[in-house]
C-alpha cells in the first residue's frame, strides 16, 4: 500500500517538471516557432510562452487558454494597424514585458492593444502600449489586475483616439502603477463594482484623466492627474473614496480639477487642487464629505450647485483662488466647519487658533459672476473690492447660512 | 429726404438680417465644450447633439439619450427652436430630432450608456441594424427609454446595468 503511494508520489515528482518544460514555448525570429499566434495555439492550458526580443508583426491574437506570455528584453508586437492586438477570452491569463504598438481604428468598434472578454483573474503588466486606439480594455471580467504598464497615442482629435485602460461591466479589478498620456480618457470606468485605482499617472489626455460613470464602491488614491483636457469626472456613483490624489494644471472653459454629478455617500481626503479652473465642481451630489484637502491657486476652489446637499467641508486648507466658493443661488444646503482659508481677515483675540467671526468663502462678485460670466474682467478693481467687503458684514445677495464657523487662523498641516 | 431714404434702407437691411437669422445647428467643440445635461465634455462626433432656441443659442449635449433627457425636463420648450442629431455614418451632417432614425444596439455604445445612434433615413438604420442588431427606433421613443430608464427612478444608470 505504502509502496503504491511512493510510485505515485514519485511519478509526479517527475512528471511535474517534465510536463512544464513541455508546456513551455519559445518564439523568436529566427524560429523554429516565428509568431506569437502559432505559440499560442500550440501551447498547453496552464503553458508558457517566451518570446525572444524582435519585432512580430501580428493582430487579433487570440489567447483562449489559461497562459503566461512573457516577453524577453521587451519585444515588439506591431498590429501594423489593423484589429485588436491581443484578445483574451480565457481566466488566469498573464501578459507581461512586452511593447505593443498601431492597433486599429474604427469608428464602430474599440479596438485594443490589449482585449480582455469575459476573463477573470488576469495580470496584465509591466508592456509598453504605443500608438493605439483604446489600450487595454476589460469587459465582463472580474478580479484582474492591471500593472506597470505605459499607454500613449498621439491623436488630439478626441474622436479618433480611445480610452488608456476602458472598464466595462467589471469587477473588483486593480489597476496600479500605469502611465496614460495623450488618449480620450486616461482611466474609463462604466459599471465598474469595487475599482481599486492607486498610483497611476494619467497627464495630458484628451479629455479626462479618470473618468467614472455609474461605477460604486471602491477607492482611487496616490494618482496623479495632470493637464488633462477636462481634469477628472466622478459621475452617477455612489460610494466612491478619493484619497490623496494630486490634481493639477486643468484648465479651460469646462475644465475642473474634479467634476462630481450625482455622487453620493463618497469621502474626498487629503487630496491636492493645484491651478485648476475650478478645484472641485459639484452638481446633484449629497453626502459627500470634503475633509484635509489643499486647494491652492485655483480660479474657482469649489462651485457646488445648490441642488448638491448635505456636503461637509471640514479642515480644508484654502490658499489663494481667485474665488473660494461658488453657488448658484442664496440658499445654503451644505456645510462649511473648521477650514483655513488664506483671504480670511478676522481675528484671535482668544488665542484659539479659531477666528472670533465667521467666514463666507462666497464672495458677492462670484454671485455676480454666476449671473453674468462677462463681469469677470471687472476682477482685481477697487470697486469689487469695496463691494465684496460691504456683502461680507451684511449679506444681502450671498447665502446667509454659508459660512465657516470656526475658520483657523493658520494652515493645517 | 436723405434721412427717410436712410430710414428705408436701413429697415430693409434690418430685416434682411433678421431674415438670415434662422436658429441653426452650431458647430460643437468636440474636447471643449460641456454637455448642457450631464456636464461631461463632449468628445464624440457620432454622437454629440444639440436642441437650438429662438434666439440661435444652442445648447450642446454628449449625446442623444442626454439631449432627450433635455427636452424632457425643459420648463421653457416653447422657446427651443429646432432639435438636431448628427447622421451617425456621416457626422457632419445634423438631422432634426424629430425626423431622424434611431437604432438602440448594444454593440455600438453610446456616451451616456444608453446606445442609442441616429441616422438620415430608414434604409441606412436598417443597415447597421443587420450588422449590430438591435432596435430601430423613433424620437418619441428614444424620450420613453430616456424617461423610463433615467427620470422616473430619479437616478441615472440604476436600470442600465447588464
Amino acid at each position: 500500500m505504502f509502496a503504491i503511494k511512493k510510485h505515485i508520489i514519485l511519478a509526479i515528482l517527475f512528471l511535474t517538471p517534465l510536463s512544464s518544460i513541455f508546456a513551455q514555448i519559445t518564439v523568436s525570429p529566427e524560429g523554429p516557432i516565428s509568431s506569437i499566434k502559432e505559440a499560442v495555439e500550440q501551447a498547453a492550458h496552464g503553458g508558457h510562452v517566451i518570446v525572444k526580443p524582435g519585432t512580430y508583426v501580428e493582430h487579433d491574437i487570440i489567447i483562449d487558454k489559461k497562459l503566461t506570455l512573457q516577453g524577453t528584453d521587451q519585444p515588439t508586437i506591431d498590429g501594423n494597424e489593423e484589429g485588436f492586438i491581443m484578445i483574451i477570452t480565457a481566466d488566469s491569463v498573464t501578459v507581461s514585458g512586452f511593447n505593443i504598438i498601431n492597433t486599429g481604428r474604427s469608428y464602430t468598434k474599440d479596438f485594443a492593444a490589449i482585449m480582455l472578454e469575459k476573463a477573470n483573474d488576469f495580470v496584465i503588466e509591466n508592456n509598453r502600449l504605443d500608438n493605439v486606439f483604446f489600450g487595454i480594455y476589460l469587459a465582463e471580467t472580474e478580479r484582474g489586475v492591471v500593472q506597470n504598464n505605459t499607454i500613449q497615442a498621439y491623436d488630439k482629435r478626441e474622436a479618433s483616439s480611445g480610452n488608456g485602460i476602458h472598464l466595462w461591466n467589471v469587477k473588483n479589478p486593480k489597476i496600479s502603477n500605469n502611465h496614460v498620456m495623450g488618449m480620450r480618457d486616461g482611466i474609463y470606468l462604466e459599471f465598474v463594482d469595487d475599482a481599486e485605482i492607486t498610483g497611476n499617472i494619467s497627464n495630458d489626455n484628451n479629455r479626462y484623466g479618470l473618468h467614472y460613470m455609474f461605477s460604486d464602491g471602491g477607492r482611487y488614491y496616490d494618482n496623479v492627474f495632470r493637464r488633462n483636457g477636462a481634469g477628472v469626472a466622478v459621475m452617477y456613483s455612489d460610494n466612491v473614496d478619493m484619497m490623496n490624489n494630486l490634481f493639477e494644471h486643468n484648465w479651460g472653459s469646462s475644465a475642473y480639477g474634479l467634476l462630481l454629478k450625482d455622487i453620493n455617500h463618497s469621502k474626498i481626503e487629503g487630496n491636492r487642487f493645484y491651478r485648476n479652473t475650478v478645484g472641485i465642481y459639484s452638481e446633484g451630489s449629497n453626502h459627500v464629505h470634503i475633509h484635509r484637502n489643499d486647494f491652492e491657486l485655483n480660479g474657482w476652489a469649489v462651485n457646488i450647485k445648490s441642488n448638491s446637499m448635505r456636503n461637509r467641508f471640514t479642515e480644508n486648507n484654502f490658499i489663494e483662488n481667485s474665488f473660494d466658493v461658488r453657488t448658484d443661488s442664496p440658499r445654503n444646503n451644505n456645510e462649511f466647519d473648521g477650514n483655513y482659508w488664506s483671504h480670511y481677515e478676522g481675528y484671535d483675540l482668544e488665542g484659539n487658533g479659531i477666528g472670533d467671526v465667521p467666514y463666507r468663502p462666497v464672495s458677492l462678485f462670484s454671485m455676480i459672476i454666476e449671473r453674468q460670466p462677462e463681469s469677470l474682467i471687472l476682477l482685481r478693481s477697487m470697486f469689487i473690492r469695496l463691494l465684496d467687503t460691504a456683502e461680507r458684514i451684511m449679506p444681502v445677495l450671498t447665502p446667509k447660512t454659508l459660512y465657516d464657523e470656526n475658520p483657523k487662523m493658520n494652515r493645517i498641516s | 429726404m436723405i434721412f427717410r431714404i436712410f430710414l428705408t434702407i436701413s429697415a430693409a437691411v434690418y430685416l434682411i438680417i433678421l431674415a438670415g437669422c434662422e436658429p441653426k445647428p452650431q458647430p460643437i467643440n468636440y474636447g471643449s465644450d460641456g454637455c448642457e445635461y450631464c456636464r461631461m465634455t463632449i468628445t464624440e462626433p457620432g454622437f454629440g447633439s444639440q436642441a437650438v432656441n429662438n434666439q440661435g443659442r444652442a445648447y450642446k449635449f454628449d449625446s442623444v439619450e442626454c439631449m432627450a433627457a433635455f427636452d424632457l425636463t425643459n420648463e421653457n420648450p416653447e422657446n427651443i427652436h429646432s432639435k438636431w442629431v448628427p447622421n451617425f455614418l456621416n457626422r457632419d451632417e445634423w438631422v432634426e430630432a424629430n425626423k431622424a432614425v434611431y437604432l438602440q444596439s448594444e454593440n455600438l455604445r453610446s456616451p451616456m450608456g444608453l446606445s442609442l445612434s441616429a441616422y438620415a433615413d430608414r434604409e441606412s438604420a436598417e443597415e447597421m441594424r443587420q450588422e449590430h442588431g438591435g432596435e430601430i427606433i423613433g424620437y418619441d421613443q428614444v424620450k420613453q427609454i430616456v424617461e423610463r430608464e433615467w427620470l422616473s427612478n430619479g437616478n441615472i444608470g440604476q436600470h442600465t446595468h447588464h
